[in-house]
């Protein structure tokens, strides 16, 4: 801003408005709310960047920065800034070697909890201790751990728009703590390979492993089967048991799935993803049960509400009851 | 006729349908022959039993369902379909009888007609014909469609247990934003299940252009388990989307360039009927795999083939498993178990897991192969995955992560007993596998702490009779178990502070809250007062009781005691004297059954009375309105029955209890008012019709009611139908409804009846559907079907021809006769035949006389059979005869309780008739053989008659081909539907069934349209049954020696033959 104030015409930069930028889900307050999270944060704030930090946020709110692709040990985005064309920003951070990491897993691997957070998404409290007895440190600390540019003509680095990308990069540390891994030289279908393997060494060395649990969608052609059944079964089927759908009934915690997998990364849109889901799912399933109880009828989306005062019509006195037969 | 079906292609539902072709019908379009390019020619005639673009029309219209129909709405498609001979097998009798076989059944593809309907048309028309065999008359639902229905409902539950996700599809390059129901756990059996049911027609469609261009190997389908998951996909996504739906159309066609960003336009597409999405292919895929990442942790664990189960083991429980030392002598034991998800029963430690992939590929070597082994399973990856998750709801679970091979996690009884009533469900929840020990119930331990209610009955007062208004003194007990508690007792346990304690060898749960609950509940309530009306509500289940201690029930002494035994049938309750007016001899289960009646009808509470049909509901409840009578005349029964019935009601009457004055209240020059008021006050019974009861519901109301009685109550199961609000709007003293179809089994008609019955007793209807029927339809709550029987039971009798006691109670073959009305257009073709017949009559003489006799005979006994035999003009079937009103009212109890009838008519025409109406009504295959059926197409007949299990219900024979010969003993009742006046022949037929070999009570139903020559005949044969054999020969002969004054007096119509 100094810079610029010389001039006494020229006002504060105000960064051009953006449509489709990222856009940080964080409401008020903090960027991320995982402990992993915030540790990322930290390193940033410990900069001493001053004022940056504040409009970095601010740009991180408002959706300045456009696209950011991390890769093993990189992180590119493209930041818009005041001026037409948008800023490059590239964050570098230091790759951990791979006899380092040869040691870290050694230790992970010795407790499943490790790895059966990471796999859940969650960032074990106890892992920073486990670098540390390896003198190393998950989170990069030092300045020279970490290698920032950006093409705006700001003298200070980190600028606003570094650490606008360095924000948003912590809320997606609290969805996916494989990224710091990445960031760290480490991709996800590695590390799961190599602590697969761990003090059980029969892996053979330089073989992938195979960790997708999920097969990709366009692999599923389902194969055909031909015409088999007698003819009563072709017409009629198979008998099938009584109670075939167990227990239905609409949780107590709406939209639950998508509340288990958290915020999408790097989310663009205008509204809040979970929020826009927890407003889909509670008629849906009031629709859903309707259906299962055949009581849909698309015609008139009206749900019928179950609430009125009970009221005991039987206590209530009537007539006869005495004739004595 | 026409049976839809329903089958897939490529997700869209495809309705088409087979009718019936007639002998002189022939396929409307010549056959036809496909040729594909590289010239060979498949084989596509027309199916000939394809209902067409105007069958499918006018069904669907018929069934009401209002899809409109334009030229494009139809499309000429494939079906392959099992052929034999050259022609394909029907789906049903009901179409075709099957081809003869020629040993070899291939499948070979016919064109149909198919109206492909949107997922949103698909979902209106499955829920449509949920749980139905028929639309409407005639228009039946196929075994196929009947499996869409199911699945749809799966579909349903996934959506109302939001086990979905927004995704994103792409079908070629264009992408779609679309929703996907999750699999998991439980769901997915089911979706195997499901699959592995699913009648094979419904896949076995193809598009036309697809058919022409088949490999040389013949054609591929989807696999069954691939078209049920497509469609439920397909179903669930329209749900949500449909409820999502954005309303503001001018968004749907907005520009792509007009969203900020791509996320937007999914989050909106995700709410368009379209879903479509626009925009740059790299970042659209992008969007995919982002999406793809973002679910894995989800979609991962829903489809593996196994999944992670907890297993609670009590201390010392040795367990199944062999590595149980981890158990300390007082230490709980929760087990990590790797469940199979299409075994469930198949459980593995997950010590078999730890060994890793690698080591179970080694042991695989040694022969000893893993399960696990499966499917590029990861069973290490995907125990770690998912106790991760775990770890998260659970801590213990977190801590037992500490080593690198957990086996499961010890605890405590506090930890044990904060598994049971928390971590297990919403472990559960999360869609983990949850084994608790079998005393544990969703309520908490078997063996738990209860309130019960003492009461004392007050003294009676002398003379005065017993009340349900009466107000008695309740006390208060609280009980562990069988065992009263005393106040210092329940302190001490409060003192123990342990959550879970043995209690004579059981296990208790010990709330401290709840304890403290129990002590103040004590002091406040420990002495309350309620009118007997509400201890009886208590007593059963239904009243609200006081504190959050559970209730365990009513302890009462004196007469409120005797009376709640006796209602819960506890101690059998005091058989009634039957009247010495009364004209007949109940059997030992009917004077039980009057007696009950009575009993409820002494307090004032309804009865509903559904006794298996022929079991003589009508005599016990003319036995019960005769003692009423006798004993203290409060003012006339009102007796609701169908229009059918009410000759038979005032025919019953005049038999059982000669001496009671009865009024039939129908026709048109039927009292009013006043004058109806002035009548009815005299009778012991008025009879009269359901659909008199809405339109002269106020002249009913005029009447002081000692009671009403619903003969047929299935009539107001509804409780929106007029008749239904009507019935329950007259004031009687007491109710009574009569049924012979098990209403216990449907609980949605259960509310009517019982609000009918004993208003207010079940809740209202809202409180109904919230507390029962909903808890039991979705099984939410597993004791919900057990409450209400216990509600409903005290007031519902039901016996069973079947059952040990009623066995011994009824002779071996029981003969009745059905009286029936006739329709105003039966009468009037009635009385014109006589007029022409009695014209004739004065012109002829000697052979001639003879000859217009017995052709009057067959002409009168044609108009009581129904309308359209007698005018032989293919005229409509429903609503014209009396009998056949009947016939169908009868045979809908029978097919309900699974029995099997034979229907006997002298009339080829008529069994024709017979067979197409019931097999439009019921939807269901009706057997009908006469003189023209060959032998051996007779002998597949009985086979299939006499089979065990699905066969047809109803077989209808003509007297002639079926009185002789023949052994039917899966037959539990014969109709005469017309009758041949000679007792012998009647005989012969009825011993169809009564052979040896039958096993059953064999009930034989006599129809009689009375008022008409078929009464007068009746009663000419009864009186002189002794010389009848003689007199009557063996023929209908003897008819034609009456004068011709006899003759008129034998078809004179008496004005009590008509209906309405």
């Amino acid at each position: 801003m100094g810079r610029w104030g010389y001039f006494g015409y020229f006002k504060p930069s105000r960064p051009r408005a953006v449509k489709g930028g990222i856009r940080a889900q964080s409401k008020g307050g903090k960027f991320g709310e995982s402990w992993w999270a915030k540790r990322w944060i930290s390193v940033l704030e410990s900069f001493n960047i001053g004022a940056r930090l504040g409009r970095g946020r601010s740009y991180a709110r408002s959706g300045q920065v456009l696209s950011i692709e991390t890769d093993k040990g990189r992180v590119r985005a493209k930041v818009q800034g005041s001026r037409p064309k948008p800023y490059e920003v590239a964050i570098q951070v230091m790759a951990l070697s791979s006899t380092d990491w040869q040691k870290v897993v050694r230790e992970l691997s010795k407790q499943a909890i490790f790895t059966a957070k990471l796999l859940a998404g969650e960032m074990p409290q106890d892992i920073e201790k486990v670098f540390k007895d390896a003198r190393l440190s998950v989170f990069p600390e030092k300045l020279k751990d970490l290698k920032t540019e950006c093409s705006c003509p700001d003298w200070s680095n980190p600028c606003k728009h570094i650490a606008a990308v360095y924000y948003l990069l912590g809320e997606e540390f609290d969805r996916d703590p494989f990224l710091i891994f990445k960031l760290r030289g480490m991709s996800r279908d590695e590390l799961l390979g190599l602590l697969g393997q761990g003090d059980r060494k029969s892996l053979p060395k330089g073989r992938k492993s195979k960790v997708a649990l999920l097969p990709e969608e366009d692999e599923i052609s389902p194969p055909g089967e031909p015409l088999t059944a007698d003819i009563p079964a072709f017409w009629g089927g198979l008998k099938l048991p009584e109670s075939l759908f167990g227990e239905v009934r609409i949780p107590p915690v709406s939209a639950a799935l998508p509340k288990r997998l958290g915020n999408f990364p790097f989310w663009r849109g205008e509204t809040k993803f979970l929020e826009a889901m927890e407003a889909i799912y509670p008629p849906a399933a009031a629709h859903g049960l309707d259906l299962f109880l055949g009581a849909f009828s698309p015609g008139s989306m009206q749900k019928e509400i179950l609430s009125e005062k009970p009221e005991n019509t039987f206590l209530k006195k009537r007539k006869g009851g005495i004739s004595p037969l | 006729m026409i049976v839809f079906h329903a089958g897939m292609i490529e997700g869209q539902m495809i309705l088409w349908g087979e009718t019936p072709v007639g002998p002189h019908l022939v396929p409307a379009r010549p056959p036809r022959r496909k040729q594909n390019k590289k010239g060979k020619i498949i084989p596509a005639e027309v199916f000939p039993y394809d209902a067409g673009r105007e069958g499918l029309q006018t069904a669907l219209l018929e069934a009401g369902v209002g899809f409109p129909f334009k030229g494009k709405s139809f499309a000429e498609m494939i079906a392959w379909l099992p052929t034999t001979n050259n022609t394909p097998v029907p789906s049903s009798p009901l179409i075709a009888d099957p081809p003869q076989s020629d040993g070899k059944t291939t499948f070979s593809p016919w064109a149909i007609t198919g109206f492909p309907l949107s997922s949103e048309q698909a979902l209106e028309f499955l829920c449509a014909s949920m749980g139905k065999q028929t639309l409407a008359p005639g228009i039946i639902v196929g075994k196929d469609l009947e499996f869409w229905t199911l699945a749809a409902r799966l579909a349903g539950s996934l959506v109302a247990k939001q086990q979905f996700l927004p995704g994103l599809a792409k079908d070629h390059e264009t992408y779609a934003a679309c929703w996907k129901p999750v699999f998991s756990g439980d769901d997915r059996q089911r979706l195997t299940e499901l699959a592995r049911a699913m009648p094979e027609v419904s896949r076995a469609l193809l598009p036309l252009e697809k058919n022409a261009a088949l490999p040389q190997e013949g054609p591929s389908f989807p696999s069954s388990l691939s078209a049920v998951t497509l469609f439920v996909e397909k179903m669930a996504d329209c749900l949500i989307r449909k409820s999502a739906a954005l309303f503001d159309s001018k968004r749907i066609y907005a520009d792509p360039a007009s969203y900020s960003s791509l996320h937007d336009q999914w989050i909106e597409a995700l709410r368009l009927p379209h879903g479509a999405m626009a925009g740059d292919g790299a970042e659209l895929e992008r969007l995919a795999s982002q999406i793809r990442d973002w679910q894995r942790p989800i979609m991962a664990s829903a489809v593996t083939p196994f999944r992670l189960c907890f297993r609670l083991e009590e201390p010392g429980d040795n367990g199944k498993t062999t590595e149980t030392s981890e158990n300390g002598p007082d230490s709980w034991y929760v087990r990590y178990l790797l469940q199979d998800i299409h075994d469930p029963s198949l459980l593995l430690p997950a010590a078999e897991a730890w060994q890793g992939q690698e080591s179970l590929k080694a042991a695989k070597k040694k022969k000893t192969v893993s399960p696990l082994l499966r499917d590029g399973f990861q069973p290490q990856e995907y125990l770690l995955l998912s106790l991760g998750q775990a770890s998260g709801i659970c801590p213990r679970i977190e801590g037992s992560l500490k080593t690198s091979a957990p086996p499961g996690y010890e605890l405590d009884a506090i930890g044990a007993h904060d598994f049971l009533t928390e971590k297990a469900q919403v472990l559960e929840q999360a869609g983990f596998g949850v084994m608790l020990p079998a005393w544990w119930t969703r309520k908490g331990t078997k063996l738990r702490l209860t309130v019960r209610a003492n009461v004392k009955s007050p003294k009676m007062k002398g003379g005065s009779g017993l009340s349900l208004e009466e107000i008695v003194q309740v006390d208060w007990d609280v009980a562990l178990g069988d065992t009263k508690l005393t106040l210092a007792e329940l302190r001490e346990l409060a003192r123990l502070k342990a959550p879970l304690v043995k209690f004579r060898g059981q296990w208790v749960q010990m709330n401290a809250e709840e304890i403290q609950e129990a002590l103040e509940f004590w002091k406040k309530n420990a002495q309350d007062k309620a009118p007997v009306r509400q201890i009886l509500q208590m007593a059963l289940g239904a009243a609200h009781t006081p504190g959050p201690i559970a209730f365990e029930g009513v302890t009462a002494t004196g007469w409120i005691g005797d009376f709640l035994k006796e209602l819960e049938g506890k101690t059998p309750f005091q058989e009634l004297p039957v009247p010495a007016e009364f004209q007949g001899t109940l059997r030992p289960y009917q004077i039980r059954g009057y007696s009950w009646i009575g009993f409820l009808r002494k307090w004032g509470l309804g009865a509903c009375l559904a006794d298996d049909i022929g079991l003589g509901k009508t005599i016990q409840t003319l036995a019960l309105i005769q003692r009423d009578w006798q004993k203290e005349a409060k003012g006339p029964v009102l007796l609701l029955c169908p229009m059918s019935v009410v000759g038979n009601w005032q025919k019953e009457a005049s038999r059982f209890t000669p001496d009671l004055p009865v009024m039939v209240h129908h026709g048109l020059d039927r009292a009013k008012g006043d004058e109806f008021q002035k009548k009815a006050v005299r009778q012991a019974m008025v009879i009269s019709s359901y659909a008199l009861l809405h339109r002269d519901f106020e002249t009913f109301q005029q009447v002081s009611w000692s009671g009403v009685v619903l003969d047929e109550a299935q009539n107001i199961k509804n409780p929106e139908t007029k008749q239904a609000k009507a019935a329950r709007a007259i004031s009687a003293e007491y109710r009574l409804a009569l049924t012979g179809t098990p209403v216990e089994n449907n609980v949605g008609d259960l509310w009517s009846i019982m609000e009918f019955l004993n208003p207010g007793f079940l809740g209202t209807q809202t409180e109904f559907k919230k507390k029962f029927f909903v808890p039991i339809q979705t099984g939410s709550d597993p004791e919900a079907i057990g409450r209400l029987k216990r509600l409903t039971q005290p007031f519902l009798l039901r016996r069973l021809k079947t059952d040990r006691a009623i066995i011994t109670d009824l002779p071996e073959k029981m003969e009745m006769k059905v009286f029936c009305t006739l329709t105003k257009e039966q009468a009037s073709l009635y009385e014109a035949v006589v007029k022409e017949a009695l014209r004739s009559l004065d012109k002829s003489e000697g052979i001639q006389r003879k000859g217009v006799i017995l052709a009057t005979l067959s002409k009168l006994k044609q108009v009581c059979n129904h309308p359209a035999q007698f005018l032989r003009d293919n005229s409509p079937i429903p609503d014209r005869s009396g009998k056949l009103a009947r016939l169908t009212e009868m045979a809908e109890e029978i097919i309900a309780v699974g029995d099997r009838a034979l229907v006997f008519s002298q009339f080829a025409e008529m069994g024709e008739i017979l067979k197409r109406h019931l097999q439009e009504t019921f939807g269901k295959e009706v057997l009908f053989l006469h003189g023209a059926i060959p032998k051996a197409k007779r002998d597949r007949m009985i086979e299939h008659f006499q089979t065990e299990g699905d066969g047809p219900s109803v077989f209808v024979l003509s007297l002639k081909a079926g009185g002789t010969g023949l052994n039917l003993t899966r037959a539990s009742h014969v109709f005469h539907f017309d009758r041949w006046w000679n007792p012998a022949v009647e005989n012969q037929a009825t011993d169809r069934v009564f052979r040896i070999g039958q096993t059953k009570n064999v009930q034989v139903h006599k129809f009689v349209c009375a008022g008409t020559l078929e009464e007068k005949i009746d009663e000419m044969i009864e009186r002189k049954k002794e010389i009848a054999a003689k007199v009557i020969g063996t023929g209908e002969g003897w008819l034609t020696e009456l004068s011709t004054a006899e003759l008129k007096d034998l078809f004179a119509l008496r004005k009590e033959a008509i209906g309405e």
